[in-house]
C-alpha cells in the first residue's frame, strides 16, 4: 500500500522538501533491508559454502598440497606446469570437442522438437513430458551405465546390427575412435530442458505477426527466418550460455562410462575428470585447484564472448 | 516479449556465475565423520574398512565381540566401498578427522605413511611374533611399521579346467611351465574353440605378473628411493610379448579389454567363461567361484627358467591394519589390531575372508572351519614356501599409478595407435613423474 501512496505523491507533487526526501530515503533503505533479509539464506550459503571454499581453492592453487601434509606455497608453479602437461592438453581437446559439437547439435534438436510440439497437437503435455524425461535422466549414473551396455561390444546396438546381418563387434564406448561420440550422443539426447524453454519462448511470440506475414504472402520458411528466429533469439542465447557452461562441467557421464579413467586412450578424458584424477587419485590437490580456476576462467571467457557476440544477433523486442 | 533485456542478462550472468563458482569451489570436499574423540567415560575408537556384504557382517560381529570383552571401549564403524573409500579417507585425513583404525592397502600405504599420516605400530606394541616368514614386515617402510598384514595373498592363475577338457587340451604342469607356454596354451585354446573361448584374459597391465616376470630377471617393480626397478627396454620386451598374444588372437580385443577392466567381477570375461584363464589373487578364489557357480583350477604363475623353484613368488598382504598418526588412543588402537591378527576368537569369525591369517598358529586353528575353496588356498599358500623370493617393498607414493598407466599405454598400443617402444617410453616417463610428485 505504501508504494502506491508513494507513487501518487510522486505524480502530484513535483518539488520535495529536504525533509521529505530524507524520509523517502529512510523508507527506501527499510525496503532494502527487507530485501536483504529475504536474501539472507542464499547469502549465507554463498559465503559459507561457495565463496569461502573458492578463496581456499584459490590459495591452494598456489600450493603443493597432497591432502595429508600442510600445503606449501609455490606461487604460480602449478599454472606453469600446465603448459607442459600433455594430458591436460588432451583433456582440453576432448572437452572443447564435446562442447563445440555437442551443444549446437543439442540446441538444434531441442528447437526442432519445440517447433513440432508448438503446432498445438493433441496430447501435447504427454509428448512434452516424454521428451523432457532424458534431461532429468541424462546426468544420472544409471543412464551412463545403460549407455555402457548399449554401446558395448555385445551391446544393444551391435545386437540390432547383427540382426540385419552386419558383423558388428565394435565396442563403441571402449574404442577411442567412437567413445567420445557416444558421450556427445548422450548429451544431445538430453535436449529436454532447452526444448521446454524454447517451447515457452515460441508460445510468447504474438500470432498477429504471423497473420500479418501470411497476408503479405510470406511462406513458412520466410516466417521462421524473419519472425520466429529474431523473436526467439534471446531464448536461443539463454540456452546457449547455460548449455555451454553445463557442457564444460560434464563429469558423471564420462566418469561412469570410462570407470573414472577417461579411457580408452584418454579419448573421454574430460577436463573435470582429469581434475578429479589429479586431486583424488594422485593426491595433487594444489594442481587440481589450479585446474579448477583455469576452467572458471575458460567458462567466464566463453560466456563473455557469448555476451559480446550477442550484440550482433540477439534481438530484444522491448 | 515477457523477458526484458535487463532481466534476462541478470538471469543469465547469475546462472553463469553460479555454475562457474560451484566448480572452482569444489576442490575441497567436506570430510564428515567424527575424529577419534573419547567417549564420555572410556575410550571411543573409529574403525574404517572397505569390503563386501560378507566382510561387513564379519567385521561388525568381530567388533561386537571385542567391545563385549573390553568394557569401556566403544567402536564406531565406518564401512565403505573400495571405489569411494580412498576419496573419503583422503578428505578425512585432510580435515584431521581420520579414523583411528584404518584398513589399508599396499598401493596406498606409502602415500599415507611417508607423509606422516600413519602411526609407527612397532612403537606402540604391535605383536607379529607369531607371523610366518615373509609376512611380518609387509607394512614396514624405511624402518617404520605403518601397517600390519591382515591376511596373506599370493597371485594365482585360475583356469576353466572343464573348458580345457572339452577342447581336448591338457592342463599345463605349473611347476615347469614358462611364459612362452602360457602364450602357446592360450593360442591353442582360441584356435581349438574357433574363437568362442579366448585363450586368456590379458595380463598386460597386471602389476603382479609384471612384478613376477621382472623378479625372475633380478629386477623389481620398485626399488628404495621411490624409483622404478626396471628400464624402458624391459617394458618394450613385456609389451612385445603381449603383442604376440594379440596377434595370435589369444587375448580379447582392445575394446573388450577396456570393457573388461571396468565391469564388476561377476560380469568379467573370465567369470562368464569367455576367456579360459585369468590372473587373480588367491583370496579372490571364493568370490570368483561363487560368481561363476563352479570350481576353478588354479596354477602357479610361470617362470622364465621353467622351474617353479625359481619363480620368485611372494606373499602379499591382501590388506593391512594401520592407525592414524593423529589418534588420541594409540595404545587402544594397537591393542584392537593385535586382537584382530592374533586371536583365534576374531579369526574364527572372519576365517579367511581377508586372506589367510599371517599368524600361523591362528591359521592352523581355523583350518578345519574353512570352506573347501579356502582350504585349497591354504594348502597352496603352504605348498609354495620353497618358491618364495624376497618380499617386494611397498609401492612408493604414486606407485599405485603403475597399473592404470600401463593399461592406458598398452591399450593404445593394442589399438595400433603407437608402437611398443613409444608406449614403453610414455609409460616410463609418466610413471617416474608420478613417483617424483
Amino acid at each position: 500500500m505504501s508504494a502506491i501512496s508513494e507513487l501518487s505523491k510522486l505524480s502530484t507533487r513535483r518539488a520535495l522538501s529536504p525533509e521529505d526526501r530524507a524520509a523517502r530515503r529512510k523508507e527506501a533503505s527499510r525496503d532494502n533491508k527487507a530485501g536483504y533479509l529475504f536474501l539472507l539464506p542464499w547469502l549465507v550459503g554463498l559465503f559459507a559454502f561457495t565463496l569461502g571454499p573458492m578463496l581456499a581453492s584459490l590459495y591452494l592453487s598456489m600450493t603443493d598440497y597432497n591432502l595429508i601434509q600442510t600445503p606449501s606455497f609455490i606461487g604460480l608453479d602449478n599454472y606453469a606446469r600446465m603448459l607442459d602437461d600433455a594430458r591436460l592438453h588432451q583433456s582440453l581437446r576432448v572437452t572443447f570437442t564435446y562442447v563445440v559439437v555437442g551443444v549446437p547439435l543439442q540446441l538444434a534438436l531441442a528447437l526442432a522438437i519445440a517447433l513440432l510440439l508448438d503446432k498445438g497437437m493433441r496430447g501435447l503435455p504427454i509428448y512434452r513430458s516424454i521428451f523432457y524425461l532424458p534431461s532429468m535422466l541424462g546426468g544420472s549414473v544409471a543412464i551412463a551405465l545403460l549407455w555402457r551396455q548399449i554401446f558395448g561390444t555385445t551391446g544393444l546396438v551391435n545386437q540390432v546390427l547383427q540382426l540385419f546381418g552386419v558383423p558388428a563387434t565394435t565396442g563403441y564406448v571402449s574404442d577411442p575412435q567412437y567413445a567420445l561420440w557416444t558421450l556427445i550422443l548422450l548429451h544431445v539426447w538430453t535436449f529436454g530442458s532447452p526444448m521446454v524453454i524454447f517451447l515457452a519462448g515460441l508460445r510468447q511470440i504474438p500470432t498477429m505477426y504471423y497473420e500479418a506475414a501470411s497476408l503479405d504472402g510470406a511462406g513458412r520458411l520466410k516466417k521462421f527466418l524473419t519472425i520466429t528466429m529474431p523473436l526467439l533469439s534471446p531464448i536461443v542465447f539463454f540456452n546457449l550460455v547455460l548449455q555451454i557452461i553445463g557442457a564444460f562441467q560434464s563429469f558423471t557421464q564420462a566418469y561412469v562410462v570410462s570407470n573414472g579413467t577417461g579411457g580408452p586412450s584418454d579419448s573421454t578424458l574430460f577436463f573435470t575428470l582429469y581434475l578429479y584424477e589429479r586431486g583424488f587419485t594422485n593426491f595433487q590437490m594444489g594442481y587440481a585447484s589450479a585446474m579448477a580456476w583455469v576452467l572458471l576462467v575458460i567458462i567466464a571467457a566463453f560466456t563473455a564472448i557469448n555476451f559480446f557476440a550477442a550484440k550482433y544477433w540477439v534481438f530484444y523486442d522491448d | 516479449m515477457a523477458t526484458s533485456r535487463r532481466q534476462f542478462l541478470t538471469m543469465a550472468s547469475l546462472g553463469a556465475m553460479g555454475a562457474g563458482l560451484g566448480l572452482a569451489g569444489c576442490s575441497r570436499g567436506g570430510g564428515g565423520g567424527t575424529g577419534g574423540g573419547g567417549g564420555e567415560d572410556g575410550v571411543g575408537l573409529t574403525f574404517t574398512w572397505w569390503g563386501n556384504e560378507v566382510r561387513n557382517a564379519n567385521t561388525s560381529e568381530m567388533i561386537a565381540a571385542y567391545v563385549e570383552a573390553n568394557p569401556g571401549i566403544t567402536i564406531e564403524e565406518q564401512p565403505g566401498e573400495w571405489a569411494s573409500y580412498w576419496d573419503r579417507l583422503a578428505t578425512q585425513t585432510a580435515g584431521n578427522t581420520a579414523p583411528d583404525v584404518i584398513q589399508m592397502d599396499m598401493a596406498y600405504i606409502s602415500e599415507y605413511g611417508q607423509r606422516g599420516a600413519l602411526l609407527d605400530l612397532a612403537e606402540h606394541g604391535i605383536d607379529v611374533s607369531g607371523f610366518v616368514e615373509g609376512t611380518e614386515a609387509s607394512g614396514d617402510i624405511e624402518g617404520k611399521s605403518y601397517g600390519v598384514n591382515a591376511g596373506i595373498n599370493t597371485p594365482v592363475i585360475m583356469v576353466h579346467a572343464d573348458l580345457l577338457e572339452e577342447l581336448g587340451i591338457e592342463m599345463p604342469d605349473d611347476t615347469t611351465w614358462t611364459w612362452d607356454d602360457w602364450l602357446e596354451l592360450a593360442t591353442s585354446i582360441s584356435e581349438a574353440s574357433g574363437g568362442d573361448v579366448i585363450g586368456t584374459s590379458t595380463f598386460i597391465s597386471n602389476d603382479s605378473m609384471l612384478s613376477g616376470w621382472l623378479r625372475q630377471q633380478g629386477k623389481e617393480l620398485f626399488v628404495p628411493g621411490n624409483e622404478p626397478g626396471f628400464t624402458v627396454d624391459d617394458i618394450v620386451t613385456w609389451l612385445e610379448y603381449h603383442q604376440q598374444f594379440a596377434d595370435a588372437g589369444a587375448i580379447p580385443s582392445p575394446s573388450q579389454i577396456t570393457e573388461d577392466s571396468s565391469v564388476p567381477l561377476d560380469q568379467s570375461m573370465f567369470v562368464t567363461g569367455r576367456t579360459a584363464m585369468s590372473m587373480w589373487w588367491s583370496n579372490q578364489l571364493e568370490a570368483v567361484e561363487a560368481a561363476a557357480g563352479k570350481e576353478f583350477a588354479f596354477l602357479r604363475f610361470p617362470s622364465i627358467a621353467g622351474d617353479a623353484l625359481q619363480r620368485k613368488a611372494w606373499y602379499k598382504a591382501s590388506m593391512l591394519w594401520s592407525v592414524s598418526a593423529r589418534t588420541a588412543h594409540p595404545e587402544e588402537s594397537v591393542a584392537l589390531i593385535n586382537w584382530l591378527i592374533n586371536s583365534t576368537e576374531a579369526n574364527e569369525i572372519q576365517l579367511a575372508e581377508r586372506g589367510i591369517p599371517a599368524n600361523s598358529e591362528v591359521a592352523s586353528v581355523i583350518e578345519p572351519l574353512l570352506s573347501d575353496g579356502q582350504q585349497r588356498v591354504l594348502t597352496f599358500i603352504n605348498d609354495i614356501v620353497p618358491e618364495l623370493g624376497e618380499t617386494p617393498i611397498a609401492p612408493p607414493p604414486g606407485g599405485g599409478q603403475l597399473s592404470p598407466l600401463l593399461l592406458r599405454y598398452a591399450t593404445d598400443m593394442l589399438f595400433g595407435n603407437i608402437g611398443a617402444r613409444e608406449a614403453a617410453e610414455g609409460f616410463y616417463d609418466e610413471l617416474t613423474a608420478a613417483l617424483g610428485a
